[in-house]
C-alpha cells in the first residue's frame, strides 16, 4: 500500500477514527496500532509478516535480557548475539545474491566455477529498516538509554509502526518507546503542522518525483548514449532533485501521519543541498540514517578519537558499508566510498589555519562556490547511486562532455526540476507562518483548503503511482 | 499566544471538511479509481457508491472543470498520457475514440482516463466489430507452444535509410530488455528505435490503459518496419466486460482475451510491420508461472495464425533446461550473472543482453561479405515441433 493512494488514505482514516478511540486505553490503542502496522506490512506480502514480528519480538526478549542482566560482560554477549542475528538476517535477504556472484567471481579466477543452484531470496520490502530498528533497540537498552523496562508490546510496535516501517525515518528506541510509554494527549495534536507535512510531501512525490523520473531520468540513465550533454547535465540534476523530493516525500507523510496519531518523528531531511560542506551534508540528509550510522558504527569504531588517520579509515568504513546498506552492488559501495572521500578531504581542508584561507572561507563567495562544488561532487555520487551498472555510470560521465541539444528540457519538466532544488532555499519561516495562520482558520476550511491542494496535486500529477525510491532499500 | 496544537475535535472536523469537499471536487476521480481497481471486494463496494456520487454531483460542473483542467495541462505539455496529448492536439486525429465504447466504461467519468475508457474500443462478444475477424481472433487455442522460433530473415535495409523497429508492451519491455537493446543500437545508423511501451499496463484492462489508443499517439507519425512485443505480465487477472465479471482462465475469458490480442497484434501491424511477439519467460512463483503459461498459449495461438508475426520464446535463454525459471547462469567462459529482477519477474539488463545479440542479428545482419549464410533463418537452438510447457514437481523442485 503506497501512500499517494486512495486505498492509503481510507486505511489511514479507519486506523485513526478507532486509533483516538481507543487513547484511554492505552493497551487496546497500541494493540490496535500494532495490528494496523502488520495489516499495512501484510498488503504487500502476508508471507513476510511473521519475519517482521520475530524479528521485533527477538530485540523485544534480548533487550530485556540486556536490562536485567547486571554483569557488563554478559549484556554485551547478548547484545553481541542479538546485533549479529538481526544483521544475518539483513545478510541472508539482502547479500546471498551479491556475495555469491562475487565469490564465483573470485573462484572463476582459479578454476571453473560452479552453476549456482539457488535462488536468492525475495528481498521482503523494508528489511533495512526494521532491522535497523532492532538493532536500534538493543544498542540504547545496552548503553542505558532506555530508562524504563522494555515491553514487549512496544518494542514490536516501536519496530512495526506502519508510518516508518517501510522506508524510515529510523527511531531512535530511546525516543520512541518513552512515547509509547506516555498516554495520548486528545487535546494536542499538531493538526495543521501534519497537513502541511502532508501535502507538501505529496506534492514532492506525486509532482516533481514522478515527473522527473519518467520524463527526464529514466531516459537518460537508460541509454546515456543517444542524449547530449545538457540532457545528460539536465538528467544528472533532475535525478538529486526527484531522490531527494522522493525520499524526504516519504518522511514527511510518515511524520504527518504520525503526528495525526499523536506521534512525533525526527526530522529526516533539512535542505541538504543547501550544505556547503559534506559534513554539513550529512546532517542535513537523511539524518536518522547518518545518525544511526554515527553513533552505532562510527563512534564504536573510535570516531575521530585516534588520530587522523584512523579518523579517515573509520570514516571511510562508515560510509562504504553505508553505501553497501543502499543495495547489494558495487556502484552502491562506490556512492559510499565517495562521500567517504569527501568527509575526509574536508576534515584535511577544515584543519588548514593559513589566515588568508580562513578569510576567504569567512566571505559568502566562498560559501557559494562551497555550495556549488558540494552539490555537484554529491551529483556525482548519484551517478553511481542511480546507474545499474558503472558501465552506464561512465557512460553518463562521458555523455556530459559531448555537445548536443537539450531535448528533453521541456518547460514543465525545467518548473519541476526548479521547485525540486530551489525550492530547499525557502525560509522556513513560510511554513511556521503559515501553520499559524492555518490556525486561525476554522476546523472544517482547513479541511476544505487541504481538499483543494490534493486536487491540485492529483490533477498535476503523472498517471499511476511509482513506487518510493526508498523501498528497494 | 497562537496554539500550535488542537484538540481530535478540531482534527475530526477538518477532516470532515476535507472529505466532503474532496467528494466534490474529486467525484470523477473517485469514481475512476473505483473503476481501476483489480476485480474484488473493494472494487465491488467502491463502483457503485462512487458512481452514484459521481452522478449526483455532475450537476455542479466539477468534474467537468477537472476535465477542462486536465486538457488545459495537457495542452502545454503536462500530461504524460500520448492519447491525451494527440487529442488536444489534434482532436479529429485520433483513432477509435467514437463510436465503438464496448467495456464497461464507468458512465460519466471525469477524467483522461475515464474519457479513455468511454473511447475502448477491444471488442466485445456482444458488440463486435471489424477486429473479431482479426487473424487468430476464434482460432482454438493451442495446447503448448513451441520452445524454439524461427526468425525469418528481414528483407536487406536500402542503403541510406534505416529501419525503424517499434518496441512495444509493458514493463516485460521496459525493464532490461528496451534499455538493453537501445544501448546497442545506439550508434548503429541502419536501426532506429521507437519507445511505444508503458510500465503497469496490459490488454486485460483498457478502461485502465488503452493500448487501441495510446498505441497510435505513441506511434505519432511514425511507421516502423518491425515492431518487437513484450507485453502481457499484468493480465492475469479477471475483468468486466457489458457488466459482467470474467474470472481469469475462464472459457469466457481467455475468448475476449484472445480477440483483444488479435486486435492489438492487427494494430501493431497494420501498414504490413513484421511483428516479434516475445512470450513471457518462466517466473519465479509457480502460480504466476502458471498464469503466465495460459497467457503464452493465448499470445502463440493468436500470433501462430499471422503470416506477419511470430512468437518468439525466450525461455531457451533465460530457462533452465527443463524450461523452469532460473535467477543466475554460468556461462561457458566462467562468469555467473544474475539474468532475472529481483522481483522474479523481469529480465535483469544481463539476462535481456542474452536475447539482444539474436535480434540485432536479426534486424540488422552483417553485410554478405562478413556472413555468406545472412539468407538463413536466424534461430536460436535447434528447432522443433510445438512442446506443452513442462509441468513442475514442486515448489521445491522449481527452485532448484
Amino acid at each position: 500500500m503506497l501512500f499517494p493512494t486512495v486505498e492509503y488514505a481510507l486505511f489511514f482514516l479507519i486506523v485513526l477514527a478507532i486509533a483516538w478511540s481507543l487513547y484511554r486505553f492505552p493497551l487496546y490503542h497500541k494493540s490496535f496500532l500494532l495490528l494496523a502496522s502488520y495489516v499495512f506490512y501484510g498488503f504487500w506480502n502476508w508471507s513476510y509478516v511473521p519475519l517482521l514480528f520475530g524479528i521485533s519480538l527477538f530485540s523485544g526478549l534480548v533487550a530485556q535480557r540486556i536490562q536485567r542482566s547486571t554483569d557488563r560482560k554478559q549484556r554485551k554477549r547478548w547484545l553481541i548475539g542479538g546485533a549479529t542475528a538481526c544483521l544475518a538476517t539483513l545478510g541472508y535477504y539482502k547479500y546471498t545474491g551479491f556475495l555469491l556472484l562475487n565469490l564465483l567471481a573470485l573462484w572463476g579466477r582459479f578454476a571453473k566455477p560452479p552453476a549456482i543452484p539457488v535462488d536468492s531470496p525475495l528481498l521482503p520490502l523494508g528489511v533495512s529498516f526494521f532491522v535497523f530498528h532492532a538493532i536500534s533497540l538493543l544498542m540504547d537498552c545496552y548503553r542505558g538509554k532506555v530508562k524504563e523496562p522494555v515491553q514487549l508490546g512496544d518494542a514490536l510496535l516501536y519496530v512495526a509502526f506502519f508510518p516508518q516501517l517501510i522506508a524510515g525515518p529510523i527511531l531512535r528506541a530511546s525516543r520512541f518507546l518513552p512515547q509509547l510509554a506516555k498516554s495520548r494527549d486528545p487535546n494536542k495534536v499538531r493538526v495543521n503542522r501534519a497537513f502541511l507535512l502532508i501535502v507538501g510531501g505529496l506534492f514532492k512525490k506525486v509532482v516533481i518525483s514522478n515527473m522527473l523520473a519518467t520524463r527526464l531520468v529514466e531516459p537518460v540513465f537508460a541509454v546515456p548514449q543517444s542524449y547530449g550533454g545538457l540532457d545528460t547535465l539536465l538528467a544528472v540534476y533532475g535525478y538529486a532533485a526527484q531522490i531527494y523530493c522522493d525520499f524526504s516525500g516519504y518522511t514527511d507523510i510518515a511524520m504527518g501521519c504520525a503526528l495525526l496519531l499523536g506521534y512525533r518523528f525526527p526530522r529526516n531531511f533539512n535542505a541538504p543541498y543547501t550544505s556547503t560542506s559534506p559534513q554539513e551534508f550529512w546532517r542535513r540528509w537523511h539524518i536518522s540514517l547518518s545518525t544511526w550510522l554515527r553513533d552505532y558504527l562510527y563512534f564504536p569504531l573510535g570516531g575521530s578519537r585516534k588520530g587522523g588517520a584512523r579518523t579517515a579509515i573509520n570514516l571511510m568504513i562508515t560510509m562504504l558499508l553505508g553505501g553497501l546498506w543502499h543495495g547489494a552492488a558495487w556502484t552502491f559501495v562506490a556512492w559510499g566510498g565517495l562521500h567517504g572521500a569527501l568527509l575526509v578531504i574536508h576534515r584535511f581542508w577544515s584543519r588548514i589555519g593559513w589566515t588568508p584561507l580562513l578569510r576567504w572561507r569567512a566571505t559568502i563567495a566562498w560559501k557559494w562556490t562551497a555550495r556549488i562544488l558540494l552539490f555537484h561532487a554529491v551529483c556525482a555520487g548519484w551517478v553511481f547511486f542511480r546507474a545499474s551498472s558503472f558501465e552506464i555510470a561512465f557512460s553518463v560521465f562521458s555523455r556530459l562532455a559531448t555537445a548536443g541539444p537539450a531535448t528533453l528540457a521541456a518547460t514543465p519538466v525545467c518548473i519541476v526540476l526548479f521547485l525540486g532544488l530551489a525550492g530547499q532555499f525557502a525560509p522556513t519561516r513560510w511554513r511556521n507562518g503559515l501553520e499559524l495562520e492555518m490556525g486561525r482558520w476554522p476546523a472544517l476550511a482547513r479541511g476544505a483548503a487541504l481538499a483543494v491542494a490534493l486536487t491540485v496535486i492529483e490533477i498535476l500529477g503523472p498517471t499511476g503511482v511509482a513506487p518510493f525510491i526508498y523501498f528497494q532499500f | 499566544m497562537q496554539t500550535m496544537t488542537h484538540s481530535i475535535r478540531q482534527m475530526f472536523l477538518a477532516l470532515a471538511g476535507c472529505a466532503v469537499a474532496t467528494l466534490l471536487l474529486e467525484s470523477g476521480g473517485l469514481a475512476s479509481w473505483a473503476h481501476h481497481l483489480e476485480l474484488g471486494p473493494l472494487r465491488t463496494v467502491a463502483v457503485p457508491v462512487t458512481e452514484r456520487v459521481e452522478r449526483a454531483l455532475r450537476p455542479l460542473g466539477m468534474a467537468a472543470l477537472r476535465e477542462e483542467a486536465l486538457e488545459s495541462l495537457a495542452r502545454v505539455g503536462w500530461s504524460d498520457d500520448p492519447a491525451l496529448l494527440a487529442m488536444v492536439s489534434a482532436p479529429s486525429a485520433m483513432p477509435n475514440r467514437s463510436g465503438c465504447a464496448t467495456e464497461a466504461a464507468p458512465a460519466g467519468l471525469g477524467s483522461a482516463a475515464g474519457a479513455l475508457a468511454k473511447g475502448a474500443s477491444f471488442p466485445s462478444p456482444a458488440q463486435h466489430n471489424g477486429f473479431l475477424n482479426a487473424a487468430g481472433a476464434q482460432a482454438p487455442l493451442a495446447t503448448g507452444v513451441p520452445r524454439v522460433t524461427v526468425l525469418a530473415p528481414l528483407p536487406p535495409i536500402e542503403p541510406g535509410k534505416q529501419r525503424v523497429v517499434a518496441l512495444a508492451g509493458d514493463s516485460m519491455m521496459a525493464v532490461g530488455l528496451s534499455a538493453t537493446l537501445m544501448r546497442q543500437v545506439a550508434g548503429n545508423g541502419h536501426l532506429r528505435i521507437v519507445k511505444t511501451f508503458r510500465s503497469g499496463t496490459g490488454l486485460a484492462r483498457p478502461e485502465v490503459f488503452n493500448w487501441m489508443d495510446e498505441y497510435p499517439a505513441m506511434l505519432g507519425a511514425e511507421k516502423p518496419e518491425v515492431v518487437i512485443v513484450a507485453i502481457g505480465a499484468n493480465d492475469a487477472q479477471g475483468f468486466v466486460v457489458d457488466g459482467k465479471v470474467l474470472a481469469f482462465a475462464s472459457d469466457a475469458w481467455e475468448k475476449v482475451y484472445q480477440q483483444r490480442v488479435a486486435s492489438y497484434l492487427a494494430m501493431v501491424s497494420a501498414g504490413g510491420a513484421r511483428v516479434v511477439w516475445m512470450g513471457l519467460p518462466p517466473m519465479r512463483i509457480p502460480v504466476y508461472d502458471e498464469k503466465m503459461a495460459t497467457l503464452n498459449r493465448i499470445c502463440y495461438t493468436v500470433v501462430s495464425q499471422s503470416p506477419q508475426a511470430v512468437w518468439w520464446n525466450p525461455t531457451p535463454f533465460v530457462g533452465d533446461e527443463a524450461g523452469r525459471y532460473r535467477e543466475y547462469l554460468t556461462l561457458a567462459n566462467g562468469r555467473s550473472m544474475r539474468i532475472r529482477a529481483a522481483d522474479g519477474i523481469h529480465l535483469s539488463d544481463e539476462g535481456a543482453g542474452l536475447l539482444t545479440p539474436v535480434l540485432l542479428k536479426w534486424l540488422d545482419p552483417p553485410p554478405p561479405a562478413v556472413a555468406s549464410a545472412q539468407t538463413a533463418p536466424v534461430a536460436s537452438a535447434p528447432p522443433a515441433a510445438p512442446v506443452a510447457r513442462p509441468k513442475r514437481h514442486s515448489k521445491r523442485a522449481a527452485r532448484g
